[in-house]
């Protein structure tokens, strides 16, 4: 049982190391966007995936440091995890509420700022309200899969329909991850479907990235 | 569904200009080509040809001459790669520069 665990603990933190590398890659390009054309919302986007591959790796090192060094069972250890879970959480739910500034629509600029901002403080007030950081990270990336659905319909972009399909695997990831309470075979898919979702990401960078 | 774009940043502006100039190949554009493909007042025009040249981004192979002809320069022509590259990632997520 607990070599089976450690298995799936070391399988999951592969997924998640693929995943904050495609998340630094994203944040790479984001940067370099930023810099060639000042664009903010750029710098909302690079921020919100540096934010996300930090989280990534914090767990990772924070899950290798204290689960496999000094076990997962004891009580000094169990703390620490859960620390390490909430941080990553709050990492998480950081990174997605910039990208829902980065990839709000850009038309009717001023009365949207304005929506929007009304919009990120209700996101602020669920946090206050439901402490459950799997349903808030749920409710943010709702909002970022629905602009990035708008944004596919206004471009119908090839690579828009990347972007919108790495949001929309990366949302079903953290559906299985909520649903890992009543099915614990969940949680391994929950990872892969993530790292679909980054993987999606990569493939419209690798084809951005294509300029004769 | 089209999108309006209301505002040009000023990189975008360049770039436009560059691709008018880069459409026009090995034989270059000259300046009404470049003004109606990019949109500008003429004096806006003179005013960002002048830095495209400083900037070493485009050429004018003959200064003297009455019928100016510009033509990218390599370093112009991997600004304008680097640019279409990032307009790209930019646009896959909703983003206008």
């Amino acid at each position: 049982m607990q070599d089976g665990l450690f298995a799936l603990i070391r399988l999951d933190l592969i997924f998640e190391i693929f995943s904050g590398i495609i998340a630094l890659i994203v944040t790479i390009y984001a940067t370099r966007a930023y810099n060639l054309t000042g664009q903010k919302k750029l710098s909302d986007l690079s921020t919100g995936f540096l934010v996300l591959s930090a989280g990534m790796f914090g767990r990772v090192i924070g899950t290798l440091y204290f689960a496999i060094q000094y076990g997962v069972e004891g009580p000094s250890s169990t703390t620490i995890l859960s620390i390490v879970t909430i941080a990553y959480g709050v990492s998480r739910i950081m990174a997605y509420l910039l990208f829902v500034i980065a990839t709000r629509p850009a038309r009717h600029q001023e009365s949207l700022n304005n929506e929007n901002m009304t919009g990120v403080s209700l996101l602020l007030a669920t946090i206050i309200v439901d402490s459950n950081l799997e349903v808030i990270a749920i409710f943010v990336l709702v909002v970022v899969v629905i602009q990035a659905i708008i944004n596919y319909f206004s471009s119908r972009s090839r690579l828009a329909f990347y972007v919108l399909l790495g949001f929309v695997l990366i949302l079903l990831s953290h559906m299985m991850v909520a649903m890992t309470f009543t099915n614990p075979g969940m949680y391994l898919l929950s990872q892969v479907t993530q790292l679909l979702g980054f993987l999606s990401l990569l493939v419209m960078l690798v084809k951005a990235g294509r300029v004769e | 569904m089209s999108r309006k774009r209301a505002y040009r940043s000023k990189m975008r502006i360049l770039a436009d200009m560059m691709r008018a100039i880069q459409s026009e190949g090995e034989e270059g554009a000259g300046p009404t080509k470049i003004l109606y493909a990019a949109n500008l007042s003429h004096d806006r025009l003179t005013q960002y040809l002048d830095e495209l040249v400083e900037k070493k981004l485009i050429n004018v192979p003959n200064p003297e001459s009455d019928n100016r002809i510009y033509l990218l320069t390599e370093k112009g022509r991997e600004f304008l790669r680097e640019f279409i590259r990032m307009e790209r990632f930019s646009e896959a997520f909703g983003i206008e520069i």
